[in-house]
């Protein structure tokens, strides 16, 4: 690899593997292309997803099939399930509607819960509490008559701690191994439930001897979020490879649209909207300091002092008060922002790339 | 016979509960009361009926469920006979390894047990001496002599902690049996997150039995003096390298404040060295330390013992073929070097065993091994026709007990021979593992079999040089089975008898084997007598000792070319009758790859979608395919860094090649591609392409493929994955 672009220092951090593979796979040097993404001509935010909603499904045939033929490994997976395995999906595409209707078609005789791992935030002792209360019911619902320590429960699950809720999972209610609870976890490297201490739990509760586990994971790196004592005693996964090419609707929801989220031409748009608010003066007062900007790429930004200069040389300010309560009001909409240059002076700059700053004067018209 | 009924796949199972779960978590539907009813019965006999129970009546029922009722009643009593085969199988293979695994450390828990009781002793002397002091509520203990701990330091010779857990495990269970109060703490309850009172919690709910809210220590105390003070404590923590250094300090700080009175012994696993509780502890702490040190046995030959029990000894009727073996073996070597993913790996074997294989095999010949190693089996004859349909099991149940016999007879000289191998490879330290595999290679196999007659000559004047025209070019340098055989030829005499010694326990029962070696035995003791003899007799040193050499030589010789002789009599390759052989199916259940899998899943799509439209132009993208598959591929062309603009346009362009057609027409103008292009609709709005490539992107950014460009640089995405 050629050294175009080393000046980030993202690049140091990814450059070692990075030039590896890249000399590998591409062989030689390659120009980087410059073109912007502002160059794109986006539609509306509202728009696009209006329209992402609307996207047609390709291959509903194919994909149907598909999922028909894991239909008929959802024997093999309910053995592995009751001969104490946890399963793990993998591969391609939302798995969500497949393992919902592996759980209503095949765990009809257990009790199924259903954990949206996609989702920002899951509060685990809920589920934990759930998972009690169902056991509990089942337990009882079973044995009537049956004495044992089943008759006493000091307190609700609600008021227990986790200790005790997963000990109460783990115990031996029943004469019968059989007795399990279904835990569904989509996204198990879900946003909700990728930091550790929640996989811990996760892991703690898979192994209770009244659980079982039926998870997805969509990212490469999910195995990398267990330990070989999570996954070999306590997961125990058994690893399936089920590509659906489903789309990844629900579990998409929360991600921002690459095109219409940070790119250039939003931030245009947001600084046209409030430069347009302002007075004519304090829209001229940002002109000055952009066309600096464009004319001096390589500054830190401008010295407030050349500022005040020239904007009292085009009668745009009388005094420096007057300056900064422009300025102030810039800040506040985060259309410019201060750094010191290699003086120690304060300078302004305008966080916007130089395409969009040009684009940005040419829109307000000033 | 196991698939579920392939009816037509409903969307609507789908797409019925699909939008609306956006919260959390919910039930989505609660055990069928059904179920607790009707298992309810079959529960209470499960337990204690550890053999299948293929009763004439139970048979006949199954018979009549196929006969007249429906599929569903046939496949639900199918499943219950797979997983009644299934447990009974399992159960004795855990078992197995359990015994295997007890054996193995029950020295050693002696050891600690004995070491234990006397800490304890030394506390209580220490405590008498100090009574006035200790009934005091908070024993304050000024010299630090009477502040030490005792603490056992077991050296667990393995860094993979996994294996260890079981056994610290056990070891708690062990001390418990004998009268100790034992609290097993996790190295993960040593965390700095819950710090000293998340251990303390811990540790008081597991001596005391219930949770406490508090961490305080003096609940213990008053806990241990209503015990009646005559037991010690024991805490046993599984992995000390993996606790926060600073909790572990102050935690036992705390305990040998209190140690007169609670006479606390702790119990440490230890992976690396000795002195690594002096880097992670501060000298402060282990001026209290009184350490003793304790070891595991290694690894290596934990792994022996079990494969000796589970593989090798026929413990509960389960095989493995060659290419199950190999894989087993390169998991453990390459992949995982645990014994508990090797064990994992085998319960995944046999799950897979029962649940797919034809369940007439699978049971059948469960019972006739059962049968013909002599346990009481009450099925018999008839076969449960209606079960059983396999041909090989067709023919009359007493042919073919006496072909399964057979086999057991063969089998039962094949294992004998291979653990003799394995006694003499010892002492270059060939595995079990290693031995097991090489002998049931095909090739191997048909080595043996093609040598048998043409070295049979040879053999006669086996000299060192002989062995290698016996083992052809494949086993010359890797074959550990030569190895083995050439290893005795190097022992020392007193390794050598011992090794006779074994090989006469190995072959007790089988009569024929057991004479040779009695037979050898007597000789070679009556050789290493003569030799004696002369030595004694001889005047000078240097005959004496070529003399002795000389037996020695021959000695090892014969030895050599006994185990050689039976390796070629018995480790001829037979007929398993019931193996597991689907190493694939082993293989993609215990080793997922998701960051290779989900690659080649968006890279070939139709290899597994088989669809129409795209499958026929092989690598040229067409807009009918995958909207994040193009993406994907498109991806490859650029470096590391995507820039956003081009990646549209490419994007765009494939997708919808009606706006660049004029530009395209020089480049590709296949009527294919021409076709492809008519079908798709002539204008697709920009805010749709857009919006599809936006989900594109987000699909590869779920799947981690994708890093979303940085405010530094807007207009790149980062590749993550470089290549398969």
């Amino acid at each position: 690899m050629s050294a175009d672009g080393m000046d980030d220092y993202e690049e140091e951090e990814f450059g070692f593997s990075r030039n590896y593979f890249l000399a590998k796979e591409l062989g030689g040097s390659r120009k980087k292309s410059a073109n912007k993404l502002s160059d794109i001509d986006v539609v509306d935010e509202q728009e696009l997803r209006a329209a992402a909603a609307e996207i047609e499904g390709k291959h509903e045939k194919e994909i149907k099939r598909l999922l028909a033929e894991y239909r008929s490994s959802y024997s093999y997976w309910l053995f592995e399930l009751r001969c104490g395995f946890g399963l793990l999906m993998y591969g391609f595409g939302s798995k969500k509607a497949l393992l919902e209707d592996f759980a209503s078609a095949a765990l009809l005789e257990y009790s199924v819960v259903v954990i949206n791992g996609y989702l920002q935030t899951v509060n685990l002792k809920q589920v934990v509490i759930t998972l009690a209360e169902l056991l509990w019911e089942q337990l009882k619902a079973k044995r009537k008559t049956a004495s044992g320590n089943l008759n006493k429960v000091q307190q609700p699950f609600s008021s227990r701690t986790m200790d005790d809720l997963l000990a109460f999972l783990n115990g031996t209610h029943a004469d019968e191994k059989d007795d399990f609870i279904c835990v569904l976890i989509h996204n198990i490297d879900g946003p909700g439930l990728r930091d550790s201490e929640t996989q811990q739990y996760l892991a703690r509760i898979a192994s209770c001897t009244h659980i079982r586990v039926v998870a997805s994971i969509d990212h490469i790196n999910a195995p990398l979020l267990w330990d070989k004592k999570m996954v070999h005693t306590q997961f125990n996964w058994c690893w399936y490879h089920v590509p659906t090419y489903s789309p990844y609707k629900v579990e998409g929801i929360f991600f921002p649209m690459v095109l219409a989220h940070g790119g250039a031409a939003q931030a245009t748009k947001t600084a046209a909207l409030v430069l347009q608010s302002l007075t004519p003066n304090a829209q001229s007062v940002f002109k000055v300091l952009a066309e600096h900007q464009l004319a001096h790429p390589d500054e830190e930004g401008m010295p407030v002092n050349d500022l005040y200069t020239v904007c009292r040389e085009r009668f745009l300010v009388s005094s420096q008060v007057t300056l900064n309560s422009h300025l102030t009001e810039f800040k506040d909409h985060e259309l410019i922002k201060t750094r010191r240059d290699s003086d120690g002076r304060d300078c302004l700059h305008v966080p916007l790339t130089a395409d969009a700053l040009e684009k940005l004067i040419n829109d307000i018209n000033l | 016979m196991a698939e579920a009924p392939d009816d037509e796949f409903s969307p609507e199972t789908f797409s019925g509960t699909f939008e609306s779960n956006i919260q959390p978590f919910f039930v989505l539907h609660k055990a069928l009361a059904r179920k607790v009813e009707k298992k309810a019965p079959a529960a209470s006999a499960g337990k204690a009926r550890r053999k299948i129970d293929l009763s004439p009546a139970k048979l006949r029922h199954c018979e009549g469920i196929e006969g007249g009722c429906g599929d569903g009643e046939n496949e639900r009593c199918m499943e219950r006979l797979r997983m009644e085969a299934f447990d009974s199988v399992w159960s004795k293979i855990e078992s197995t390894i359990q015994d295997v695994l007890k054996k193995f450390n029950v020295n050693l828990f002696d050891d600690i047990f004995q070491w234990v009781c006397e800490s304890f002793e030394a506390i209580n002397v220490c405590q008498t001496s100090r009574h006035v002091k200790a009934n005091r509520s908070y024993p304050i203990i000024t010299d630090a002599a009477s502040k030490k701990i005792s603490i056992g330091l077991v050296l667990t010779k393995n860094l993979d902690f996994v294996d260890d857990l079981l056994t610290f495990r056990d070891l708690g269970v062990h001390l418990k049996s004998h009268g100790c109060h034992v609290a097993n703490l996790s190295s993960l309850d040593f965390s700095a997150k819950a710090g000293i009172g998340g251990c303390l919690k811990i540790m008081l709910r597991q001596f005391l039995m219930i949770s406490s809210d508090a961490a305080d220590i003096s609940v213990l105390a008053a806990w241990y003096s209503e015990q009646g003070l005559s037991k010690p404590m024991v805490i046993i923590i599984d992995d000390m390298e993996r606790c926060c250094g600073s909790v572990l300090a102050d935690f036992i700080l705390t305990l040998s404040e209190w140690v007169l009175k609670l006479p606390i012994v702790l119990v440490v696993g230890v992976s690396t060295t000795i002195d690594s509780a002096r880097k992670l502890l501060p000298s402060n702490v282990l001026q209290y330390f009184s350490p003793s040190k304790f070891m595991l046995g290694s690894p290596a030959e934990k792994m022996d013992a079990i494969v000796e029990a589970v593989l090798v000894k026929q413990c509960s009727g389960f095989n493995i073929d060659y290419k199950v073996a190999a894989f087993m073996r390169s998991y453990f070597l390459r992949q995982d070097g645990t014994l508990t993913s090797f064990i994992r790996a085998l319960k995944i074997a046999c799950v897979q065993h029962f649940s797919r294989q034809l369940i007439s095999k699978g049971l059948s010949t469960l019972f006739l091994v059962e049968d013909t190693l002599g346990m009481p089996f009450d099925m018999r004859s008839p076969l449960p026709e209606a079960m059983l349909k396999n041909k090989v099991v067709e023919r009359t149940g007493e042919k073919f007990s006496h072909a399964l016999a057979e086999s057991t007879r063969r089998k039962n000289y094949w294992s004998s021979v291979l653990l003799c191998l394995h006694e003499a490879g010892k002492s270059d330290n060939i595995q079990l593992l290693d031995l097991f595999c090489e002998a049931l290679d095909p090739e191997f196999h048909k080595f043996v079999a093609s040598d048998k007659n043409t070295n049979l000559e040879r053999e006669l004047g086996a000299k060192m040089s002989s062995d290698y025209c016996v083992y052809p070019q494949s086993f010359k340098k890797n074959g550990f089975i030569r190895q083995a055989v050439n290893s005795v030829r190097d022992l020392h005499e007193t390794q050598l008898s011992q090794i006779l010694e074994n090989w006469e326990r190995h072959t007790a029962d089988l009569d024929e084997i057991n004479e040779k070696v009695k037979e050898l035995r007597s000789i070679i003791s009556d050789e290493g007598k003569g030799s004696l003899q002369e030595s004694i007799n001889a005047s000078r040193r240097i005959t004496s000792r070529s003399n002795l050499n000389m037996g020695k030589e021959t000695a090892n010789e014969k030895a050599a070319s006994l185990i050689k002789s039976l390796v070629r009599e018995y480790m001829r390759p037979f007929e398993e009758l019931h193996c597991f052989e689907n190493a694939d199916n082993l293989q993609s259940a215990l080793i997922g790859d998701p960051r290779r899998q989900i690659q080649v899943d968006l890279l070939d799509v139709q290899k597994i979608l088989k669809c129409n439209c795209c499958s026929k132009k092989g690598t040229i993208l067409l807009p009918t395919m995958h909207d994040t598959s193009i993406l994907y591929t498109l991806a490859q062309e650029h470096g590391d860094l995507i820039n956003l603009h081009d990646w549209y346009h490419s994007f765009k362009t494939i997708i919808n090649p009606v706006v660049n057609e004029k530009n395209k027409k020089k480049k590709s103008g296949t009527p294919k591609k021409r076709k492809a292009r008519d079908e798709e609709p002539a204008s697709i709005s920009e805010a749709t392409i857009q919006a599809r490539f936006c989900r594109a992107v987000t699909e590869l950014q779920i799947t981690g493929l994708l890093r979303m460009p940085s405010k530094r640089r807007p207009d790149y995405l980062q590749r993550v994955a470089f290549g398969l």
